[in-house]
């Protein structure tokens, strides 16, 4: 049968067509097919059969028994729970459940109603007008969610706004309410994230945790949905709604590690709310980066600037918008919580919930590395730890923190930085050593990239008084202080812990990033490993030491700018220090063995091999 | 709103580090004998002042003879003197709506249950970088008490500045006030509830101010030394000691004895006590020698050593203080010295 309608409309709608070309008929009549079939499809599909339901039954139909209606309704939420409904679908159903043909409108319908895109105005409107006209008893559970509903319109803000404006604009409503009413407070509560100055009303901040029984599983299945959808989150929801997981740190005395919430300024200066001509927005209603740019001249930052560290949006904007007194409350934010944490705790907090420790440490990471740079306060408070801290306690975090410090003047490197560490590193293990070689390796890198970023800058003499005068010469101290201490680090280390390869392989990484300081970065500096990091690396027993070794040599060997030949040099004063790195070396190989072993013979036979071999042949000098 | 974007510097960057470095490299130390070097090494002894002309009688009587909890406030953001009104409202309506569930509370409504009232102590600020001294009372009506009677003050508080260190006081924005030192007395709950409203609208932080070690030597040399103009009646000190039972020791001396002390642990830094008068300065060398001359005294007599264990609390006619943060004063006229001691320590917990 549908063969032959297809052909019927086709033929009749070619003998119209006739002075049309073949093509364009072919074409056409394609599109028409295409057409057809999918209304087709639309018609048979049982979702639309359903919505077609909904929109045509009539008042007074009978709700229970009915398998119709159980049938359409199953179908509806299938839907609903996997891909959300459309505008026209939830203008539908609100409508069928407001109308109240069948019933008083049952939670259930109102469950389903999951938006896949946005609730049309005109839905919202009408059933609004229905709550007002038929004035139906309404169960508290059914209104949480239609109120639910009814706020994932972006509109219905503005139109609370628009019905409670006087003419002058200011509020034309008092509430007088008694006894309970949680959903009016979340209304008002919503209400007052956008509209701050016209709710003049304090909430109470754990009024929320009623809600949530009710409609977790709700807001689970919208979020669901739009990340289906590939949509952001509505905020709204999450504002109003947010159940933090207040469990555990709920029972906590100190409860720092938690972000504060990001909430809009409470407390308006009354002549400049009135006179400012530009509405502010406030920092938690930007979603995207284009409403950031959009808006970037009037943002108003949040109440609490801690909470800026949980939104990437809003470091980028602090990023570029160099407010000293908003940056200098975020460090004092940041500084106490981390001397909370970490530094006052008399009871070992920071040993009580190392979870939540490692977390807030792995976000302020993630913080420092979106903005390529550290806070000021992370680096007081680092000067601070590293004098106190085991070595152990979140050490991949700590570490992370310490490699994002900047560049610490000449005179203080050494109380500030390398007493401490000298300190850890002797008393620590071999994963700590090479934990710190590596974490000093990116610090050296990360100097060097800064020092690159703004080698443009021409003005860098700086005085801050009278006896700092940083210059470029200052910078490059800065740099050779810490190329020796890491020298000398590593030939201690070396010996302590027998040449170890993994050790090797970190130090002969930082001597890669050495070569770079003039090769990639052109800082005028030449430094050479120690002795106690070459003959290691010379002598060792895995090819892969040895080849790295050979590689730094082949890379200083393209310079030819700083020195002609800067390896002959290097040996050359090898030779004058009458090998003392390598008898040190050799030594503690022995050393080394004579500890391990616990066969005497091949000891001996082993230290008579090394005592005899190094004798360095002529052409390497040459 | 500051609509100008530039581009941070490499002179603002390292100003910045050398300025974090330089404040750090001055101030590190989180061991005793550090830490001493850091607090001011050597202060001037407290003398009698007399600062019923300063400051109200009413304001005195409210300060003196209470026990306060102490703590540590980071500057606060844009916080105006001259808002007062306003912040007492918002603050009776937090409080009101926070202890009474699931009602919203309208700001400056009328509410019976809390009446909150900020005001200024004026007499406190000593020099002219501190700002002054700004006082919270939460006064309520008991549960069944007549319409007639008076609401009773159920919580009182105070943010303070006195004799801050000006370089740090100078350093920071316009937009910061610098009251580092809270005292509070009254319900825990109420505590936390002033402290959390304070923590959202001025974007501050508050924390435990701990008087440590050196802070109770410090004040029982400074008591002792108080001795010559004013009778502080005996000097009370309470120890702990690490053993199982944990001891705990209670160790009286007498006024004058301790003054002896004293002067004699005075005397032999001879070149130091040759000044005129009304500038006596006590280094804190004298202190070691003289609390060290305490503990061996009592060695003597009873065969325990003070030193390995902890003192726990310093008393005398002239107030208290316990290692837990609760400090007393008993007399006004010490108030301002020992109030800017401990303004030094709470400024000591500054992040940055």
């Amino acid at each position: 049968v549908d063969m032959a309608t297809q052909l019927n409309l086709s033929d009749s709608d070619s003998s119209d067509l006739s002075d049309q070309s073949v093509f364009t008929r072919r074409s056409n009549r394609s599109l028409r097919i295409a057409e057809q079939e999918r209304r087709k499809k639309e018609e048979e599909d049982p979702f639309v059969l359903a919505l077609k339901y909904f929109s045509e039954v009539e008042a007074g139909t009978p709700v229970t028994g009915n398998d119709e209606l159980e049938n359409n309704l199953v179908r509806v939420e299938k839907v609903a729970f996997s891909r959300g409904l459309s505008p026209e679908a939830i203008s539908v159903m609100l409508d069928f459940a407001m109308s109240l043909r069948m019933g008083n409108p049952c939670a259930r319908v109102l469950k389903c109603l999951l938006p896949a895109s946005v609730v049309p105005q005109e839905a919202v409107v009408r059933a609004i007008v229905w709550l007002t006209v038929r004035k139906l008893p309404i169960s508290t559970q059914t209104l949480h969610f239609l109120v639910l509903v009814l706020f994932q319109c972006p509109f219905i803000c503005h139109l609370l706004y628009l019905l409670t404006r006087k003419e002058n604009g200011k509020p034309g409503f008092d509430i007088y309410f008694s006894g309970r009413q949680p959903y009016l407070l979340y209304l008002l509560s919503l209400y007052k994230v956008f509209c701050p100055e016209l709710v003049t009303l304090s909430i109470p901040s754990r009024m929320k945790s009623g809600f949530k029984n009710h409609i977790s599983p709700w807001k689970s299945a919208l979020i669901t949905v739009q990340k289906r959808n590939d949509m952001q989150v509505a905020s709204s929801i999450s504002l109003a709604f947010a159940v933090r997981d207040k469990t555990a740190s709920r029972k906590r005395k100190h409860a720092h590690l938690e972000l504060p919430s990001l909430s809009p300024v409470t407390i308006t200066e009354p002549q400049a709310a009135q006179s400012s001509s530009r509405k502010l927005v406030p920092m938690q209603q930007i979603q995207s980066f284009a409403q950031l740019l959009q808006n970037m001249h009037r943002i108003e930052l949040p109440a609490q600037m801690g909470s800026l560290l949980g939104s990437s949006l809003a470091l980028q904007y602090l990023d570029c918008v160099q407010d000293e007194s908003a940056l200098l409350r975020l460090n004092f934010w940041l500084g106490y919580t981390l001397h909370e944490e970490f530094l006052f705790c008399s009871d070992g907090g920071a040993n009580k919930n190392p979870e939540e420790a490692l977390q807030f440490l792995n976000r302020l990471l993630s913080v420092q590395h979106f903005l390529q740079e550290g806070f000021n306060s992370s680096d007081a408070f680092m000067y601070k730890f590293l004098n106190v801290w085991d070595g152990s306690l979140l050490r991949p975090q700590i570490l992370g923190l310490l490699s994002n410090i900047p560049v610490i003047p000449s005179s203080q490197i050494k109380t500030l930085l390398f007493d401490p560490l000298m300190q850890l590193f002797f008393t620590s293990s071999l994963f700590f050593k090479c934990g710190l070689i590596e974490c000093l390796n990116h610090m050296l890198l990360k100097w060097l990239t800064w020092h690159s970023a703004y080698a443009l800058e021409d003005d860098l003499d700086i005085s801050l008084n009278s006896h700092t005068n940083i210059t470029l010469s200052g910078f490059k101290d800065s740099v050779m202080e810490l190329v020796h201490f890491v020298g000398r680090l590593a030939s201690v280390g070396l010996q302590l812990e027998g040449c170890h390869s993994l050790l090797l392989s970190f130090i002969l990484d930082f001597y890669e990033t050495v070569c770079d300081t003039f090769l990639k970065f052109g800082l005028p500096l030449v430094v050479m490993p120690p002795p106690g990091v070459f003959y290691p690396a010379f002598f060792a027993a895995d090819p892969v030491s040895v080849d790295r070794l050979a590689f730094i040599m082949h890379r200083w060997e393209t310079i030819h700018l700083v020195q002609s030949k800067p390896w002959n040099w290097y040996l050359e004063y090898l030779f004058t220090q009458g090998f003392d790195g390598l008898k040190d070396f050799v030594q503690n190989s022995i050393n080394q063995r004579v500890m391990m072993a616990g066969d005497g013979c091949d000891n001996v036979t082993q230290s008579q091999k090394l005592g005899s071999a190094p004798h360095i042949k002529q052409p390497l000098l040459s | 709103h500051s609509g100008v974007v530039k581009r941070r510097s490499k002179s603002q960057s390292y100003r910045r580090s050398i300025r974090t470095c330089f404040g750090v490299a001055s101030g590190l130390g989180l061991t005793p004998a550090l830490t001493a070097r850091r607090m001011n090494t050597s202060r001037k002894a407290p003398r009698s002042q007399n600062i019923t002309e300063k400051v109200k009688p009413e304001h005195l009587e409210l300060l003196v003879k209470t026990e306060w909890q102490l703590s540590y406030v980071t500057p606060l953001y844009q916080f105006r003197h001259t808002q007062l009104k306003s912040y007492s409202r918002q603050l009776s309506a937090f409080i009101a709506a926070e202890k009474q569930e699931g009602l919203a509370v309208e700001v400056g409504g009328l509410q019976n249950t809390f009446k909150v009232s900020f005001s200024v102590l004026q007499g406190l600020a000593e020099t002219s970088d501190d700002p002054e001294t700004v006082l919270i009372q939460v006064q309520s009506k008991p549960m069944f008490a007549r319409q007639e009677d008076p609401p009773k003050t159920v919580w009182c508080g105070w943010l303070s500045c006195i004799n801050g260190n000006p370089e740090y006081l100078q350093s920071l924005p316009k937009d910061f006030t610098c009251l580092p030192l809270f005292c509070s007395k009254g319900a825990e709950d109420l505590s936390s509830l002033v402290k959390s409203w304070l923590q959202r609208t001025f974007d501050c932080c508050f924390g435990p101010l701990d008087i440590n070690q050196t802070t109770l030597q410090w004040l029982a040399a400074l008591w002792t030394n108080c001795h010559m103009e004013t009778n502080i009646q005996n000097l009370k000190m309470i120890w702990t000691l690490p053993v199982l039972p944990p001891l705990q020791v209670t160790y009286t001396v007498d006024s004058d004895d301790v003054l002896d002390l004293w002067r004699s642990t005075r005397e032999s830094s001879a070149e130091k006590s040759r000044e005129a008068e009304d500038e006596v300065c006590i280094d804190f060398s004298e202190v070691t020698r003289f609390m060290q001359g305490l503990m061996s005294h009592f060695y003597r007599h009873f065969r325990v050593d003070l030193s390995a264990g902890e003192l726990n609390q310093v008393s005398s006619a002239l107030g208290s203080a316990k290692v837990n943060g609760k400090i007393k004063i008993s007399s006004s006229r010490y108030l301002i010295s020992i109030f800017s001691l401990l303004t030094e320590c709470a400024l000591l917990k500054m992040p940055i």
